[in-house]
């Protein structure tokens, strides 16, 4: 049970308060960017690259400007005169916005077709002509690191090949020295696929440049409004748009799940246009637009290793990652993190030996490599090491619970600092893991599966106990484009008590506005329903990096503690000098200062407000405000133990998810209730990439599933009943003590449901099979081994 | 997106009549659905068109033929084409070899393998749907085939449905649509239920 130490009428931490912001959502009343409309909008449509890999013949426009509507169409050559034509990532290397000579991969943006209406330009970018001559592309990344391979890149000065970066964690000759006596020794290779993350809303914005004041608005779907102004005035500060002449609205956002973290080309183009013709330029991407070139997520070739004793005690783990970036290396991680925080791999289990190193490559697919629901390429880290601590339960015959309570670190062993150098602020993995047991029924279940086997049945069953580590980050280490990553929040408390609050980062569906002011009640006792929280408009909000990988609660929450609690400071003055007492006398309970001995001498903190702006004390600013940036003095490191039951047709290859429990752990708990629709929707989309979704391309790069058609989205018909629970560790150096939970489970539930098929399989000699399981791969597993 | 279709069939005419319609690429494109010969660059070399619909996809083809290989004796032939999509939005490729044998005095089988590549917009859409459309176009191209070379009647209403399916044709010899698309999804759930019954 959680315990609230407020009433339900303040409603802080620990109550079920309903979502506040969904009493405009459930309505339709939600304003997203693609329902701003300006006077004299104009719109925009965008023609793309049907090949891979082709040099651009010419463009032909002719027939585009004769259709009725269009106004313009926008070449990489016309951008060039004004050096739009490139700009940065966020990893610090280049993209093209529109390209003046070749095309690097399908669906590349070519042209942009500016109209009065989108249905004009969506006829004018039918009617433009380009004449393309295609070259043989490099689609597979082991291919484009041979030494034959054409070099890709050959904007890059001195490129002499395809690779990008190579790094690395850990102890190498330590490890190897490990490997070489121990008595056992696994090794998978595996591909964690190409995903898109498909918010429901697709990617778009509205650039309106005021030519007269020299002003550009910009209303874009981006988790990260802040950076995104600083990165505009860094792209187009050389045309006059300095950074105080940039505003950058993110209204409300339907799901961003981290695609909305990078700049695409789309966005730049509509501010150049907007700024050339001195109109507002609305973009909205199509759905194939969206699934086809924006930023995928994953992509990794991992070979994982684990070492260890006869017994089962794991001494070291080995990993090795190629990394396919596509085009360019466009993803969004922390400036020093190139495979960002994918050295969490080590996972929750005590051995002090590990070495990690990875490569990234370019290749002619769509750029990017974004944290899809994911701090940062841990879902690829936790997989690998919950996937290779399955097989070596298989190896050495042992129950694979068993062989994680064995080696699990204990409770009392945090703070725990892992062989790659994090040090886990604190965790209590044995009692996630017997909670998650007792509720599915473990014992049972396996006897059970013995039985089932016994009559030739198909039953699995599959844990992962995974370590997360999020709320990136503290300063020393963690940087975009050299922005520290910490988090703001501004509050401002009215004379009536009523407050207002504001955030650096931006809610995409995660509730902010409710958890934010549950936060803030917590600590002023003003109750959550009468704080307002603002995010998204640079005007406005304090500066900070944004929401994505499951950073907001850890930094923004963190500061709003904090904020508050300056605030709470102040308010303690003020009741000292309304009450005609020394601050030391007064006892603080939510909503009230009362005097030690006399609880009916109290200021309750309406009153305080009040006098804050009619009878403050002499000496004092008036006004009830304050301010916080909090920078992180650790991340936090979430936990979770899910267990699911697989059934699997031995006939058709089909997987049936017959129970999933998933017991989280995320600290201390703002809101259950959100607690668990974050992590409902989170296991929807973990058991999407292990049954269902992955991009495919062939060895021409087209894309064999551009629509959603053919690429899987699991629906509420798709998904299993989920069982949700938690344990409670709170972190010892967040303010209140919560840790993160948005992408808990999304990192944590495809190792759970592979480990389940493999472990369904496994009597049949079967030890890995790469997601997304599809019944066609068991179905041919099953012939294979002569069951079908 | 690659498609691999091998067919053979039967034509009433003795080899070398079929063989002569079948070399000639000027006679044979008519029975090619969509296509069209717009120039004759010399003997073994040809420009011509392709006009395709699928649904949402309009895709029309300039290119260039090349005949690679022809054996008069033997009656084997290469073809190859490729081709650019008008509008910029693909290209297509398409390896052929066929080789005819004589089954009697007036009876030839003709055996052909094709190897059909799209990129582009066609591959993106029709990832699924390519070979069962490329089977149809290998069908039409039969019957049409048969049809131009078999001057006895044949069964008659696979004659009649030719001429139906002729006659249907837009002007522009694009691909009929409709009847396409009703053979793709008559074969698609033909796939479906034709699955043999388990063994026990």
């Amino acid at each position: 049970m959680i315990k609230c130490k407020t009433s339900r009428e303040i409603g802080g931490m620990g109550h079920p308060i309903k979502r506040k912001e969904d009493d405009r959502f459930i309505q339709g009343k939600g304003h997203y960017v693609d329902d701003i409309k300006l006077p004299g909008m104009l719109y925009m449509d965008i023609v793309r690259s049907p090949f891979a890999y082709a040099k651009i013949l010419s463009i032909n426009t002719e027939e585009a400007l004769k259709v009725p509507g269009v106004v313009a169409v926008v070449t990489g050559k016309d951008l060039e005169k004004y050096n739009l034509h490139w700009m940065p990532t966020l990893m610090s290397d280049t993209q093209m916005v529109l390209p003046t000579d070749t095309v690097m991969y399908q669906s590349q943006e070519v042209a942009a077709v500016i109209a009065t209406s989108k249905y004009a330009a969506r006829d004018g970018r039918e009617a433009v002509m380009v004449e393309y001559e295609p070259m043989t592309p490099v689609i597979d990344p082991f291919k484009a690191l041979e030494p034959d391979a054409p070099v890709l890149r050959t904007d890059k000065e001195g490129k002499t090949d395809n690779h990008i970066w190579h790094w690395e964690a850990g102890d190498r000759e330590a490890t190897e020295k490990v490997f070489a006596s121990a008595d056992v020794v696994v090794k998978e290779q595996m591909h964690l696929p190409r995903l898109h993350v498909v918010s429901i809303e697709t990617c778009g914005c509205v650039a309106d440049y005021d030519k007269v004041n020299n002003h550009l608005t910009m209303y874009m779907t981006t988790q990260a409004p802040h950076a995104i102004r600083t990165v505009i005035a860094l792209v187009a500060g050389h045309v006059g748009l300095t950074e105080e002449k940039i505003r950058v609205v993110s209204p409300d956002i339907g799901g961003g799940f981290g695609g909305k973290v990078p700049v695409y080309p789309g966005y730049v183009i509509a501010i150049a246009v907007s700024f050339l013709v001195g109109k507002p330029v609305k973009w909205i991407e199509d759905r194939s637009e969206n699934l086809q070139a924006d930023s995928f997520a994953r992509d990794y070739h991992i070979t994982v290793e684990m070492a260890a004793t006869r017994e089962g005690k794991i001494l070291a783990t080995r990993f090795k990652v190629l990394a396919d970036h596509g085009y360019t290396d466009a993803a969004a991680n922390p400036s020093k993190f190139p495979t960002g925080l994918f050295s969490i791999g080590t996972g929750s289990y005590n051995y002090d030996t590990a070495f990690m190193e990875a490569d990234a490559v370019y290749t002619n697919k769509p750029p990017g490599g974004v944290a899809y629901r994911c701090s940062f390429r841990v879902t690829e880290a936790v997989h690998a090491i919950e996937r290779i601590t399955d097989r070596l339960a298989q190896e050495i015959g042992k129950d694979p619970a068993v062989l994680r309570l064995e080696n699990f670190i204990k409770k009392e062993e945090f703070p725990w600092k892992s062989p790659t150098g994090w040090e886990y602020d604190s965790g209590d993995y044995h009692t996630g893991l017997q909670k998650a047991m007792k509720v599915i029924g473990y014992d049972a279940l396996r006897k059970e599966q013995a039985e089932k086997r016994a009559r030739g049945e198909l039953m699995g069953i599959g844990i992962s106990t995974f370590t997360e580590i999020v709320g990136a980050g503290p300063s020393r280490q963690f940087d975009i484009l050299g922005i520290k990553m910490f988090d703001s929040a501004e509050i401002r408390v009215h004379p009536t008590g009523k407050a207002i609050a504001r955030f650096g980062t931006k809610s995409q569906g995660q509730g902010h506005e409710t958890t934010y002011a549950q936060i803030i009640a917590e600590e002023l006792g003003i109750p959550a329903q009468h704080i307002q929280i603002e995010e998204g408009d640079t005007d406005t909000a304090p500066y900070g990096l944004g929401t994505y990988a499951s950073r907001s609660t850890p930094t923004a929450g963190a500061a709003a503690a904090v904020a508050a609690r300056k605030l709470r400071e102040k308010a303690k003055k003020i009741a000292a000098y309304l009450l005609e007492v020394s601050e030391e006398d007064l006892e603080w309970e939510p909503g009230k200062f009362y005097v030690k001995g006399a609880p009916e001498k109290a200021k309750t903190i309406q009153e305080i407000v009040f006098a804050a702006y009619t009878n403050h004390p002499p000496g004092m600013e008036a006004g009830f405000e304050a301010t916080h940036y909090y920078d992180p003095p650790n991340l936090t490191f979430p936990s979770g133990a899910y267990i699911c039951v697989v059934d699997i047709d031995r006939e058709t290859g089909e997987i049936k998810v017959r129970r999933f429990v998933a017991i989280d752990d995320c600290g201390n708990i703002i809101n259950p209730m959100i607690v668990q629709g974050q992590v409902h929707g989170g296991l929807t989309q973990g058991l999407a990439p292990a049954l269902y979704e992955a991009l495919v391309y062939d060895e021409e790069g087209n894309i064999l599933n551009g629509t959603l058609m053919d690429y899987l989205v699991p629906t509420a018909v798709e998904s299993p009943h989920w069982e949700t629970g938690h344990t409670i560790t709170p972190s010892p150096h967040h303010p209140i003590g919560a840790k993160g939970v948005g992408e808990s489970p999304t990192v944590g539930a495809p190792p759970a449901i592979a480990n389940a098929v493999v472990d369904a399989l496994s009597h049949l000699g079967v030890t890995h099979i790469d997601i997304p399981i599809t019944p066609p791969k068991v179905w041919k597993i099953l012939k294979e081994k002569g069951v079908v | 997106m690659k498609a691999n279709i091998e067919k053979t069939f039967e034509v009433n005419q003795p080899i070398e009549k079929v063989w002569e319609f079948l070399s000639n690429p000027e006679k044979v494109v008519t029975c090619v659905p969509g296509a069209k010969l717009t120039e004759k660059v010399d003997d073994t070399h040809y420009k011509g068109t392709v006009s395709l619909k699928f649904g949402p996809v309009a895709a029309s083809y300039n290119g260039q033929i090349s005949i690679d290989e022809l054996d008069d004796e033997q009656h084997i032939m290469k073809i190859s084409g490729k081709g650019m999509d008008t509008k910029g939005k693909g290209s297509a490729g398409m390896v052929m070899d066929g080789q005819l044998t004589a089954k009697g005095p007036d009876l030839t089988e003709v055996g052909y393998k094709m190897e059909i590549s799209v990129s582009g917009k066609l591959a993106q859409f029709g990832s699924r749907l390519i070979v069962d459309v490329s089977n149809q176009l290998a069908d039409q191209f039969v019957s049409s085939f048969k049809a131009a070379l078999e001057t006895a009647p044949a069964p008659a209403a696979e004659a009649a449905a030719v001429r139906e399916e002729a006659a249907a044709e837009p002007k522009d010899n694009a691909v009929n649509v409709f009847a396409l698309i009703i053979g793709v999804i008559k074969a698609f759930f033909g796939r479906l239920f034709s699955s043999k019954p388990k063994q026990s």
